[in-house]
């Protein structure tokens, strides 16, 4: 291995950790903070940026204080995830991707969050709602 | 390392063990079609199309990845392989959005002599979103038009073959999967230069030499 990939594949294994302790720091990936993490660990900034774009859980702007995150894989979509995307919509008045302008709710879609078993699912934060349907997600909502 | 004896198409022969199927196959004239294949680089097996069959296997295997062994008995363009062919090219058109033949020069793109070839015709899959972008010119040495990117990353590997390079990366996830540039923004010409690389490899015309005016 000649040092330049070297330095890459250790600037590698080092790249998750790195990055999660500065969305701990900060709240957020801004590009100002890939820099610095590029400039750290030598690998580019596309890399760094390729992988935090892979990551749902590693958001690229401020969030709301608490973030929704709706499940968008297959066995949520076949029990209807969309009614409960569409519910979420009209209770905040907010798109997945987007934030109230209060600062409270974010909505987001995210990759399986392993509770297929209560198909349609979501967490808020880190608690997790299962069996969802439109009407509970009214009295979800309102609850926080 | 010593030899070994493979079968191919009904060819007896003797390579070097370790070697891949499709580089006993190339040696011995025998043509096997990839896609995301770059010759002396580490495979990725990514883009399925070099998939052959190997008697006794359960399932196609990828020729580009798959070492020989002695005994190993392979079929290159059986039905079965075609059809699985066909099949492979067909989901990659899918994604593949716009007229060929108004903006790439179609008789160079790998994907679309493939596709006739194997008598792809229209794809039957709808998508809900075109996987469009619009084509970017800003760059003085490569054009880019990413509707037309099939994600085989060779540009990502030769870039990053290129010491102090690595400029490209996979971004996103999923059917949102994207080659990007930095910060996800167009190529800059202090970082991209003129080695032409990229468009070299790049199997599609989603990376061209810029059309001179
Ligand atoms: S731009 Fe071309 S070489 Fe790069 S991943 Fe897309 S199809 Fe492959
Ligand atoms: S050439 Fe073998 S998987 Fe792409």
């Amino acid at each position: 291995m000649t040092k330049e990939t070297s330095s890459i594949t250790s600037g590698r294994a080092e790249l998750l950790p790195a990055l999660k302790r500065e969305l701990k720091k900060n709240g957020c990936l801004t590009r100002e903070i890939m820099d610095t993490v590029a400039g750290r660990s030598g690998l580019p900034l596309n890399e760094i940026y390729g992988v935090a774009t892979f990551y749902a859980y590693l958001p690229l702007a401020p969030l709301g204080q608490y973030v929704i995150k709706v499940c968008r894989c297959l066995p949520c979509d076949m029990k209807d995830a969309q009614a409960v995307i569409g519910g979420i919509k009209q209770e905040l008045g907010i798109a997945p991707g987007e934030t109230t302008a209060d600062g409270k709710f974010s909505l987001e879609l995210v990759n399986c969050i392993g509770a297929c078993d209560q198909a349609p699912a979501m967490l808020i934060n880190a608690k997790l709602y299962g069996n969802l349907t439109p009407q509970r997600i009214v009295e979800i909502l309102k609850s926080y | 390392m010593g030899n070994v004896n493979v079968n191919i198409d009904g060819k007896k022969l003797r390579v070097r063990e370790g070697v891949t199927i499709l580089e006993a196959a190339e040696a011995n004239g025998i043509k096997i079609p990839t896609l995301c294949h770059i010759k002396d680089q580490v495979p990725t097996g990514i883009c399925r199309v070099c998939v052959v069959e190997l008697e006794r296997s359960r399932t196609l295997v990828g020729s580009c990845h798959t070492p020989v062994s002695e005994g190993m008995v392979i079929h290159t363009h059986s039905p079965k392989v075609t059809a699985v062919r066909r099949v492979i090219v067909e989901l990659m058109l899918t994604a593949h959005t716009g007229d060929c033949v108004n903006d790439t020069n179609a008789e160079n793109c790998v994907l679309h002599n493939l596709a006739s070839d194997y008598e792809v015709g229209a794809p039957r899959f709808n998508v809900k979103v075109p996987r469009f972008y619009p084509a970017e010119d800003s760059n003085p040495y490569v054009r880019r038009n990413l509707s037309k990117c099939i994600l085989c990353r060779k540009c990502v590997r030769v870039c990053a073959s290129i010491p102090g390079k690595n400029i490209l990366s996979v971004g996103y996830r999923g059917f949102r999967s994207k080659i990007v540039a930095g910060f996800d923004e167009a190529l800059l010409s202090e970082k991209c230069r003129d080695c032409g690389k990229c468009i070299e490899h790049c199997p599609t015309g989603a990376l061209s030499a810029p059309v001179k005016v």
